[in-house]
Formats: C-alpha cells, sequence, structure tokens
C-alpha cells in the first residue's frame, strides 16, 4: 500500500528501507549527520512540513515528523517546494541537479557532502522505491 | 567607445618598435574581445607557412570590455596565437590581475611580433611602454621573475605575465604565468614568447576603464554579487576550490584514472579537496573583484613546499589519478614544479601518463628514457620528468614536445590522448556525452573551457533564456549535440568577454551588465548570434592552418568504454552527436565549413 508523502510514516518507511539497503550501508559507511527534510508549500502542497532522520555510518534510526524546527537541531536542512521533492523521489530531478541549480536547497556541512556524494545518491536511490502516494 | 579603452599597444620586436593603434570598433563590436577579438585581427596575418615559433607568428595578448570594472571575476585576459603544440589555432587565458592591471595602464591589449636580438622585458606604466634588458632575469623561475620586476619599477603593485625556463626553452607544454601561479597554459604560447625572447610584460596604472551608464553598471554589477550569497557551486569553490568536486568527479566516472582507463579506484577518493582544505590549505586566494575566491594557496611538507598555488582538480587529475598518485603532497609538489617551471600541469600530466603507459607495455625502455623506469604511482619520476621537460634535458627533450609527438614516435598514436595535438583535460567525454562534441569542435584542441558540458549538466544553469538547461549526461542524442553546441558558443562568448566561468549570474545580468558597459543595447539572443560568431572565425582560422571536418574526432582511447565506475559502458556516439552540432552551427554537412555572415 502507497504510504503518503511527507509523512510520519514515510520517513519512519524511508527509515526502515536505509536499514535493510546493503548498497546505502556501504556507500554511507563513513556518512555522520542527522537531516531534516523541509517540504514547503506550493500549488500542490499547502502546509510546511519537516521530516527528521538520524543517518550515521550507514544506519538510520529516530526518524519521525517534527512539528516544527524549535523541536529538534540537526546537521543538515534540505528544503525544497513539495513538487521538487516530487521530481526528486519520482527520479524526474536528479538530486546532485537539484542542489547544484538550487532547487534543493541544502544548510549543513559541505565537507561531508562533498565527501561521500554517494551517499546521498543511494538514500534517493532507496526513497525512489518506495510505494509513495503523493496525493495526486 | 564604452567598455574599451580603444587603443593597442603595438610592439616590434625585430626593430625594439612600439606604437599604440586604435582599437579597431567594428571588431570590438562584432567580436567582442579576448580570443574572439584576437581571432578575428590575427584571422587576416595567420596562414599555414606561419612558423608558431618564427618571429612572424603574432602573440596576442587580450582583454574583454568588462576587464578592470566593478563586475565580478571580471579579471581575466586572452593570449592567442598559432599554437606551436597543436599547429593551429592557439589560446589560452587566465584570471588574476594582469588583465585589468594592462586596462588601468590605458590599454585593451598587446600585439607582439617579430624576435628581439637578446632576451627583454616590456613595461607598460600609465600609456608609457618601454623594452629593457632582461639580462639575468632569462633563467629566473616565474616567482622569483614577478618579484624582480616589481622591485624593477619600484612599485608593488606591478603585475607581471612572463615565462619560466620551459618557455625560455620553447618547450611546447610551456604557459604564460601571472600573479604568482596563476596561467595562460594552455597550447604552448609559453613557447612562442620565448621565441621571441620575451620574458615577460609588466603593467602598472591608475587608468580607468569608460563605461556607458556607470550608475547603472554599478547597480547590476552590485546586484550580481548578491547571486552569489547562496549560490550553491559557489560556496562549494570558496570552501573547497576545484579540488572539491574529486569526490563526486570520481563517482561520476569523470575522473581520469590510470591514461583514462579506469572507471574507478577507490584510493582516489584520498585527493579529495575536502582534505586538501582539513590538511593543507594555507588560504584562500582571489582574482581581481572576485567573491568566490576559489584559489588555492598550500603547502606540502613532505617536500618542504610552504607557499604553493593550487592544486586545482585538473592538477589532481593531471597529476594524481591519471598517473595513480593519491597522495596529496606528492600532487602539490609536482603541482608547484610545473608552475616554478611554467608549464601546463595539464599536458605535461597527460604526457607522462602516455609515458607510463608505453613503460608499461613494453613500448617504452630506459634505452629510451636515459635509464629512467618510468612507472605508475613513482612520484619521484613524475618530478624528474618535470624537470627534465623544462630543461629539455634528456628523455625530457621527447616529452617537452606534447602527448602526440610521443605517441607518433611510439608507433601507436591510437594511443594519443588529445584532440588535434591538444591533450585532454581531466573530464571523461564517457561520462558527459557532451563534453565529445566539446572536445572534437574546440577550436583549440581538446579543452574543457571551450564547453563545460560538466557544469550544465550538474545543475549549475540559469541559462533557460538562451536554450541551455541541464539534461541526462549520458544522452547520446541530437539534441545534446545542439546543447553541446550552444554552450560552446556561450563559453566562447565568455572567453571573449573574458569572464570567468565560474561566474554564472544568468543571461539578464549578464546582458544588462554588457549593455551596461558598452551602450550595445544587445538582446538577450544576441549573446547567442556573438558566441556562434566567434567559434566560426576560430573554425575558418583553423581551415586556414589545414583542419578539416574530418578533424572533427575524439582519440580511440576514449572511444572505448570503461568497465568499472559511473560512466561503466558509456562511449559517445560521435557521428549523432557531431549531427546535432553542425545543425546548430549551421555548418556544412559535407565540408564542416561555417556558412552565413561572418563579419568578415
Amino acid at each position: 500500500m502507497a504510504v503518503k508523502f511527507p509523512s510520519d510514516e514515510w520517513i519512519k518507511e524511508l527509515s526502515a528501507q536505509l536499514n535493510a539497503s546493503e548498497s546505502y550501508a556501504q556507500a554511507a559507511a563513513t556518512w555522520e549527520g542527522d537531516n531534516i527534510f523541509v517540504i514547503l508549500p506550493d500549488a500542490d502542497y499547502p502546509d510546511t512540513t519537516y521530516l527528521y532522520i538520524n543517518l550515521q555510518h550507514g544506519k538510520a534510526s529516530d526518524a519521525r515528523q517534527l512539528s516544527s524546527l524549535d523541536e529538534q537541531k540537526a546537521l543538515f536542512n534540505t528544503s525544497a517546494p513539495f513538487n521538487t521533492w516530487r521530481k526528486v523521489l519520482e527520479g524526474r530531478l536528479d538530486p546532485i541537479q537539484g542542489m547544484f541549480s538550487g532547487k534543493l536547497k541544502l544548510v549543513g556541512s559541505l565537507a561531508q557532502v562533498q565527501r561521500t556524494p554517494k551517499a546521498t545518491y543511494e538514500m534517493v536511490k532507496v526513497a525512489a522505491q518506495i510505494d509513495t502516494d503523493f496525493g495526486s | 567607445m564604452n567598455g574599451y579603452l580603444g587603443k593597442l599597444l603595438r610592439v616590434d620586436l625585430n626593430q625594439s618598435r612600439l606604437w599604440d593603434e586604435a582599437l579597431n570598433e567594428d571588431y570590438a563590436r562584432n567580436y567582442v574581445g579576448g580570443s574572439g577579438l584576437a581571432a578575428r585581427y590575427l584571422y587576416n596575418i595567420l596562414d599555414a607557412n606561419t612558423d608558431p615559433l618564427g618571429p612572424e607568428n603574432p602573440l596576442f595578448f587580450l582583454t574583454g570590455p568588462l576587464v578592470g570594472t566593478s563586475m565580478t571575476s571580471a579579471g581575466r585576459y586572452s593570449v592567442c596565437a598559432r599554437s606551436p603544440l597543436t599547429g593551429i589555432w592557439g589560446e589560452a587565458n587566465s584570471g588574476g590581475f594582469f588583465g585589468p592591471e594592462l586596462r588601468y595602464a590605458g590599454y585593451d591589449g598587446v600585439l607582439i611580433t617579430g624576435k628581439a636580438e637578446q632576451p627583454v622585458w616590456l613595461s607598460i606604466v600609465e600609456g608609457q611602454a618601454a623594452l629593457h634588458t632582461a639580462g639575468d632575469l632569462w633563467g629566473s623561475d616565474i616567482y622569483a621573475t614577478q618579484t624582480r620586476l616589481r622591485e624593477a619599477l619600484g612599485d608593488p603593485k606591478v603585475r607581471v605575465a612572463c615565462i619560466g625556463l620551459a618557455g625560455e626553452n620553447m618547450v611546447k607544454l610551456a604557459g604564460i604565468a601571472n600573479d604568482h601561479g596563476r596561467f595562460s597554459a594552455r597550447t604552448g604560447l609559453g613557447a612562442v614568447m620565448g621565441s621571441k625572447n620575451l620574458k615577460a610584460i609588466a603593467a602598472r596604472g591608475t587608468g580607468k576603464v569608460p563605461l556607458y551608464a556607470p550608475e547603472e553598471f554599478r547597480a547590476v554589477t552590485n546586484q550580481i554579487l548578491a547571486l552569489y550569497k547562496e549560490d550553491f557551486p559557489a560556496q562549494s569553490l570558496r570552501a573547497y576550490g576545484t579540488a572539491g568536486y574529486v569526490n563526486l568527479s570520481h563517482m561520476l566516472g569523470d575522473l581520469p584514472i590510470r591514461y583514462f582507463q579506469l572507471g574507478e579506484y577507490a584510493p582516489a577518493d584520498n585527493l579529495s579537496g575536502v582534505d586538501l582544505a582539513e590538511k593543507y590549505l594555507t588560504r584562500n586566494t582571489a582574482c581581481h573583484k572576485c567573491v568566490i575566491a576559489c584559489g588555492r594557496e598550500t603547502r606540502s611538507p613532505t617536500y618542504n613546499d610552504s607557499k604553493v598555488d593550487g592544486p586545482e582538480y585538473e592538477t589532481v587529475g593531471a597529476l594524481g589519478s591519471l598517473l595513480m598518485i593519491f597522495d596529496l603532497e606528492a600532487v602539490i609538489h609536482a603541482g608547484h614544479l610545473c608552475n616554478l617551471y611554467g608549464m601546463d600541469i595539464i599536458s605535461m600530466g597527460v604526457t607522462i601518463g602516455l609515458a607510463c603507459e608505453l613503460f608499461e607495455r613494453g613500448l617504452l625502455t630506459t634505452a629510451d628514457t636515459g635509464g629512467l623506469e618510468i612507472r605508475y604511482g613513482d612520484a619521484e619520476t613524475v618530478f624528474r620528468l618535470i624537470e627534465l621537460t623544462a630543461r629539455c634535458e634528456g628523455f625530457g627533450a621527447v616529452l617537452a614536445e606534447g602527448n602526440a609527438a610521443l605517441a607518433e614516435r611510439a608507433g601507436v598514436p591510437e594511443l594519443s590522448a588529445t584532440v588535434n595535438r591538444l591533450e585532454v583535460p581531466m573530464h571523461e567525454p564517457r561520462a558527459y556525452l557532451g563534453m565529445a562534441v566539446t572536445y572534437a569542435l574546440s577550436p583549440r584542441g581538446a579543452c574543457h573551457m571551450e564547453g563545460d558540458m560538466f557544469s550544465l549538466d550538474l545543475g549549475q544553469s540559469n541559462l533557460e533564456e538562451v536554450s541551455l538547461e541541464p539534461g541526462d549526461r549520458h544522452d547520446n542524442t541530437i539534441e545534446k549535440g545542439r546543447t553541446a553546441a550552444r554552450l560552446q558558443a556561450w563559453r566562447n562568448l565568455y572567453n571573449s568577454l573574458t569572464l570567468c566561468q565560474f561566474e554564472n549570474p544568468g543571461v539578464r545580468p549578464l546582458l544588462a551588465a554588457i549593455n551596461a558597459a558598452t551602450g550595445w543595447g544587445l538582446e538577450a539572443e544576441d549573446l547567442m548570434t556573438l558566441g556562434k560568431r566567434i567559434v566560426n572565425i576560430k573554425r575558418l582560422m583553423n581551415f586556414k592552418l589545414g583542419l578539416t571536418k574530418a578533424n572533427d574526432r575524439l582519440p580511440d582511447l576514449l572511444l572505448k568504454p570503461l568497465k568499472e565506475g559511473g560512466s561503466a559502458g558509456y562511449v559517445p556516439d560521435i557521428p549523432t552527436l557531431l549531427a546535432g552540432a553542425y545543425a546548430e552551427f549551421g555548418w556544412d554537412p559535407e565540408s564542416g565549413r561555417p556558412l552565413g555572415d561572418l563579419h568578415l
């Protein structure tokens, strides 16, 4: 059954699938950093939603939806409008293209991202495999 | 003549004669500046009989209309001549402060012909030019030369463009240095300067560039500056330099490894720009009015180097992964040696890379190399080869002729990693298939600055208005060929404005800046027309110098699929991609010649 995006259920599903992925575990073996995905409103989505996930050495934990940015600090905040996230999750926007073009705004440790780009790619690859309901 | 000083300095070294010449306004309007304007001037002068190292080969230093203004990253200059390395159109450009200083001294450019009887240097100070005997300056490295000329003119603000030992020895890989270790590196133009017995040009001035609408210009350049605060590529370049791309490049299969024959090799991640910044960076350096400051000043304690310019991404590839050297300190040192002697790092690395491969295959032995075993991963031998090349000693005299000559000498031209005899830079055309078009059609031979498809397809873009948008990097279609051609036109416009390619404010801000500087009243589509015209004149020049459509090709080495990594299995479909590019440029499909009005 499809999981609604964005939601607490969806980020927990991502966490579960990352933990089941051998290729993510390998690619993110040196990755240390939690992330908040900020889903901004646009024509197809009226709210701002915050999804938190802790990523350490190829494993995910503590995944949950936040009520606001005050609830939790993270090493990375990645923000984009709903439809940009949708494009990334449907494989229509490469995540690195998204960052370089400014469509995905990343605030956090550039060093981590630049040193282990494969971790980002593998995470998006896993996320794209989730049966996701975008609401339309 | 807004945006221009309206004046060239002419130098005839045969007769030690210097004079001013008005800049041709019609040429400037149609070919802008930098390498485009130089091509227009030299089109009437160069032909197949011009000896690249003869006194008749003109050496042209040129700036663009935004250079020396408040426009960020508009501090570059171009150098052009017939290349001794390739035999075709030669151009190179460099950042720093020399270009702006030349304009403050009163000139848009300097056109040099002839050969001095004895080594000389040229001073241009506040509109006054003079030739001076070089004396024992001849033989100095590029850093000592710059220091001594600042002392000779008694002004620390003097900016110098000069050659090192490699240029003096007419090594075909020699470049021209300025502002410490910045280089107009490619196509061997340092050898042309050496052939003229010209060691250096020193410039100093306090003049200003006349602008059509100064207030408007200031407003738009401030607006452009503001764009870089949140720009991801700019932040990345500032933090980790161009080498910050190494890990991503490795993942995508864009980083050449083991002489373009490996698509992935884990130790390559040791060459990361992040590690460079954390362990060896002493400070960032910036060009004129640049807020990005991608330049690196580093140290290499193992080799007692306390102040080194670089390494850039190209250095890390050409003197690192390509040669299977994965020790950043060794790469820093090798880059420093190339800087000291004044040599193009890309060409040097790719030529040594071929020597490693030939040695590996038994096509080169110690009998050929003066006893040297040239093995992948042997940094000490690389240091020795760089020195021998600069001095044209022993096997270095062979390497001094470049990669294509070495491959021919060994009887294996198919192992050459060149396009039209210029060594391929550190971006794999199997990783970004559009780069195949860039390399095959680049007017100066294989060059990544003639159309950076890796930047476009990575997402560095706000150029929709000129139909340039990021796409699938492995797209092998006519449309990809068209896109690569449009990007080549766009970057040729940049190389004529002499703008840094890391400055990408988008079409409208750039257009506003050009119009406020020059008063030309251009529309967005005019920018692409100018870019294509510049590509076309360089192509016509190359046809005049002996190239044909058959030269639009990639080396065999780069048309074999890699077995591993992010580009495994991909090779560019050259006929399809080039058909798209020809259609975009409007070239005759049979002859490859440009058609239409070139304003010649």
